[in-house]
């Protein structure tokens, strides 16, 4: 059994693009855990899409060995987080496994947004914090002044913290000096009945899911019946091991502090979601670990294929992207403009975007996708509640008595000179300014509550592009208030496109109608015929807009015999029809339809 | 009759050299050419009409047109001893029409003395607009007096058969200024006007220019204003962009819209012969040492039985006021016309077509977005 005091584990946390990766990829190396050659670069993230958009989207954890200056061997455990606001519950999880945290601050950038956030996360799970100081290696370092900043607005002493540069290897050993002499080690009974936190599973087409969990207190051993304490599942382990940055090493048991994995060939991550606890199911626990929540998506969206045909392949690919990912939920819907497609709910809008991408590259499909909706709570007056995650199933204005829609808390850090063009533009998203705090002389955080809906669309896009990129955001869903909402239909002559159709705010929906009519009169060709485009609450049209009927398209001279070359010109044109999407009786490009889609706010 | 018809034969003779390229021509044509040139040229069209009196056959032509290009720079002489040639190769009918397109200010008494000598019997005459800088915007060498000059000229002549050539959607025009232009031009009392939208075509310097050009409803409201007054003074539109007095339609063009046989003789012309369609080489010097060397000249062809030819046959009747006889339709192709009708149907309440006694036929709103009607109707 190994020695628990010479057990630590720990998780890196960072502002996006201070380093995080780099570091692990550094210490991994310096624990000789991976040789040069395999070495490739950011090794955690193993998503392409990870590695391009530089994101940690799934938790990942490695077993190291470290010979430390005192001449002892430790067995350092690594828990890497994701590192975005859409994945706040399972960053929070993947810290409690842990019984410390590094906190990569970028010499040059001081403290942002993330810092604080990840800080507080860390923070809340009692995680000792160890503070370091980044691209030490750039012109631009001031460590000095990160660490005042640090000191400053988290509170931490920093002044000893290590000074590095995670690119270029300088000063790696004082972090892993650090980890033994700082982080504590992870206390817990070895003999006492089984508990154990899930951060993280995965699905191998081979042996089933992969389950990844810190032992709390008791052991776990190949042939023991677990349980799952929140889904209920049981299963008999099968294999357990050491997770390894290579792949995964059989042992015969993990014991109370020990990270690692079982498989007990489960077919579904559902059984096994991130907080859960394992027990044993002879022995249980008298209670769960605290911190459970089920995945909640606060963001939907149809997603349909270009061509209806692919929808098989749209399905089978969602059911392989949710074997890895339990907090992908969908649903099968059908629209009379985009067929038959799914409705789908995601964490936030990384989440989705990032579903979306996997879509189209990794099972090469072209997707439509509606504009993203929020679950709204309706009390009809039958005294039924209902979630409306679509607006095609809005009830009718009648029968509702109170409509809810999600506000989040939102945090916004920036500095000072910005705060005259965020505060306008909360305003206009319906934001309720809370409090202003100045961090330091170069940084105020802005508190508000905000409707959910306000944020999703383009809110961070809008705050980065009026701040010049300074700004960071940072929101978490709060709670659900009464709100005046209608759901608004677009119509196309005289027709619903009901993937057209929203649901917003009363002062809001002119507005957005408004523009959907905009675009929509900038995108559909000329048609036969007018077509008139409107926008309507219940019977009431709100914003109206026509493209006037098609009155030129011919080919003037049809001369000189040359036939071939009219008959190839009309050709040309069927071309461009094909990729015609029809809307009841209008024809539209499936690009422009699209465009409409990606309605952005400005 | 039907069999009368199809032993009649067209030809069109392409005489690819200007004195200078309008800004908005994409027709194949050059500017650099000396008398040398253009005899050579004047035996390679005459080698190539002996192609088609091998073995002996003898086809009569009812319709001869020389076009361009500016067939005025080949010369009077030439273009009189082309006529002679064609009509020592073929048999020519009592009626037949023989056309030759003038520029303005190329027109001069010497060459309509010899065109009328050699019986040529009808003058194309490019005049555009009556408005003389939106003469210069095109490019056109001439100005309106001139063009009214010509006409005079040319009926001085005794050609009476004048055809006149207008274009609208231009730089700088108002739909007053193209209802000037329209009246000018029916004041000089031609047998026949042809109407023409300006169509940027990629390759020329006015597309390069990018120029402002009126919008499409502009442009759809000067066609529709053009077909009304011409209808008033007694012209009879009779295909999208043509009109005529009574009696003088271009027998040549009909054959283009009534899938009869034409050969085209010459650089870039096209044949649709022996159920075939098929082009020269769009090179005078290829043109030239092919046909001399007794190599082939074909550039593009496709060969397609006429009775396969029924969408190429919808396409080009429904650019005609005539339209489409269904009867006609099935005996040509021995297959109904009810599909296409019933999709062409859709179009009369829209008033875009009109039906009658079995003939379908576009309105001047539906000639304007014929296209789009003709890709409906065919299915592309």
């Amino acid at each position: 059994m190994m020695d628990q005091s010479k057990i630590r584990n720990f998780s890196i946390i960072a502002h996006i693009d201070h380093g995080k990766s780099t570091l692990a990829d550094r210490l991994l190396e310096k624990c000789e855990a991976v040789s040069q050659r395999e070495m490739t670069s950011q090794l955690l993230d193993n998503m392409d899409l990870e590695k391009e958009r530089g994101i940690t989207i799934k938790a990942r954890a490695v077993r190291l060995d470290y010979k430390a200056q005192d001449g002892e061997t430790y067995e350092f455990n690594l828990i890497d987080t994701p590192g975005h606001v859409d994945f706040n519950y399972e960053v929070s999880r993947s810290l409690a496994a842990c019984e410390g945290a590094i906190l990569v601050v970028d010499a040059a950038q001081g403290v942002e947004a993330q810092t604080l956030a990840n800080t507080y996360l860390a923070l809340e799970n009692n995680l000792e914090i160890l503070p370091v100081f980044n691209k030490i290696d750039l012109p631009a370092a001031d460590p000095q002044k990160a660490k005042q900043e640090v000191e400053d607005i988290i509170g931490l002493p920093a002044m000893d913290a290590p000074e590095i540069s995670a690119k270029q290897g300088i000063n790696i050993e004082a972090v892993l000096e650090d980890i033994v002499a700082n982080v504590p080690a992870p206390e817990g009974d070895p003999n006492a009945p089984l508990k154990a936190l899930i951060f993280d599973s995965q699905y191998d087409p081979y042996v089933g899911v992969i389950v990844y969990f810190r032992v709390m207190e008791g052991t776990l051993r190949p042939g023991m019946k677990v349980k799952m304490m929140a889904s209920g599942a049981s299963y008999e382990v099968l294999e357990c091991g050491y997770l390894r940055p290579l792949g995964i090493e059989p042992c015969q048991e993990l014991s109370a502090g020990e990270v690692g994995y079982f498989t007990a060939s489960i077919k579904t991550v559902k059984d096994t979601s991130v907080g859960d606890t394992i027990t044993e199911a002879d022995r249980p626990a008298s209670e769960a670990l605290p911190g459970y929540r089920p995945s909640q998506s606060m963001v939907y969206c149809g997603v349909y294929t270009e061509d209806g045909s692919k929808y098989p392949d749209l399905r089978d690919a969602l059911e392989k992207l949710q074997l890895n990912d339990a907090s992908l939920v969908f649903e099968p819907e059908s629209s009379a403009a985009l067929g038959f497609g799914f409705r789908c709910g995601f964490l936030g809008m990384l989440h989705m975007e990032v579903i979306q991408e996997r879509l189209e590259r990794e099972f090469n499909l072209n997707l439509i996708t509606t504009l993203p909706s929020v679950i709204y709570e309706v009390d009809k007056t039958d005294g039924t509640l209902v979630l409306v995650d679509n607006p095609h199933n809005y009830p009718d204005p009648a029968h509702i008595a109170e409509a809810r829609e999600p506000y989040a808390k939102v945090s916004i850090i920036s500095p000072p000179d910005y705060v005259g063009n965020i505060m306008p533009m909360c305003q206009e998203r319906r934001g309720e300014f809370k409090d202003m705090q100045y961090l330091d002389t170069h940084l105020v955080e802005l508190h508000y509550r905000m409707p959910l809906n306000e944020i999703i669309y383009d809110f961070f896009d809008a705050l980065k592009a009026r701040t010049k990129g300074y700004a960071s955001l940072d929101y978490a869903m709060e709670e659900y208030r009464s709100s005046d909402l209608v759901k608004v239909d677009m119509l196309l002559n005289g027709e619903q496109v009901d993937a057209l159709s929203f649901i917003a705010h009363r002062e809001k929906a002119y507005g957005r109608a408004r523009r959907i009519c905009e675009k929509l009169k900038e995108n559909i060709p000329r048609q036969m015929f007018e077509v008139p485009i409107q926008a309507a609450i219940g019977g009431k049209v709100i914003a109206r807009e026509t493209v006037k009927a098609m009155r030129k398209d011919v080919l003037a001279k049809c001369y000189g015999g040359d036939i071939t070359r009219k008959k190839k010109l009309l050709e040309k044109q069927k071309e461009g029809k094909k990729k015609m999407r029809s809307l009841g009786t209008v024809q539209m490009p499936t690009e422009a339809f699209m465009a409409v889609l990606r309605l952005d706010e400005e | 009759m039907k069999n009368n018809i199809d032993k009649h034969l067209g030809i069109y003779v392409h005489i690819p050299f200007c004195r200078k390229k309008c800004d908005y021509c994409d027709f194949y044509s050059v500017c650099a050419y000396d008398d040398n040139l253009l005899d050579r040229y004047l035996k390679a069209l005459v080698k190539q009409l002996d192609d088609y009196t091998l073995g002996g056959s003898r086809y009569t032509v009812d319709t001869l047109y020389i076009g361009g290009g500016t067939p005025s720079v080949f010369g009077g002489k030439r273009l009189a001893a082309l006529v002679k040639e064609v009509g020592k190769r073929f048999d020519f009918t009592r009626d037949v029409e023989i056309t030759v397109e003038v520029n303005p200010e190329s027109a001069d008494k010497a060459l309509f003395k010899q065109l009328k000598k050699a019986g040529v019997n009808r003058i194309s005459m490019g005049v555009q607009s009556s408005c003389d800088s939106q003469l210069a915007a095109l490019g056109r060498l001439h100005d309106f007096k001139t063009a009214e000059n010509a006409v005079l000229l040319c009926r001085k002549y005794c050609i009476n058969n004048i055809s006149l050539d207008l274009m609208y959607g231009l730089e700088g025009q108002s739909m007053d200024s193209w209802l000037e232009s329209v009246e000018a031009i029916a004041a000089l009392d031609p047998m026949h006007i042809s109407c023409y939208a300006l169509t940027l075509e990629e390759h020329t310097p006015m597309y390069r220019r990018d120029p402002v050009l009126p919008d499409d409803d502009t442009v759809a409201d000067m066609y529709l204003a053009a077909v009304d007054k011409l209808g008033a003074l007694g012209y009879e539109q009779y295909e999208i962009s043509n009109f005529s007095r009574r009696g003088y339609r271009s027998a040549h063009n009909s054959r283009y819209w009534d899938l009869r046989p034409y050969i085209g003789i010459g650089a870039a012309a096209h044949s649709f012969f022996g159920d075939k369609r098929y082009s020269t080489v769009r090179d005078i010097d290829r043109y030239i040492n092919g046909i001399l060397s007794g190599d082939s000249v074909v550039d593009e062809a496709d060969d397609v039985a006429v009775k396969n030819r029924s969408g190429e046959y919808i396409m080009l009747r429904l650019r005609t006021s005539d339209g489409i006889d269904e009867a006609e339709f099935s005996r040509r192709f021995g297959s109904e016309f009810d599909n296409y009708a019933e999709k062409l149907k859709k179009y009369i309440p829209t008033g875009h077509a009109e039906c009658g006694g079995g003939v379908y036929r576009l309105t001047p709103k539906g000639f304007f977005i014929s296209n789009t009607i003709i890709c409906d109707v065919l299915d592309i």
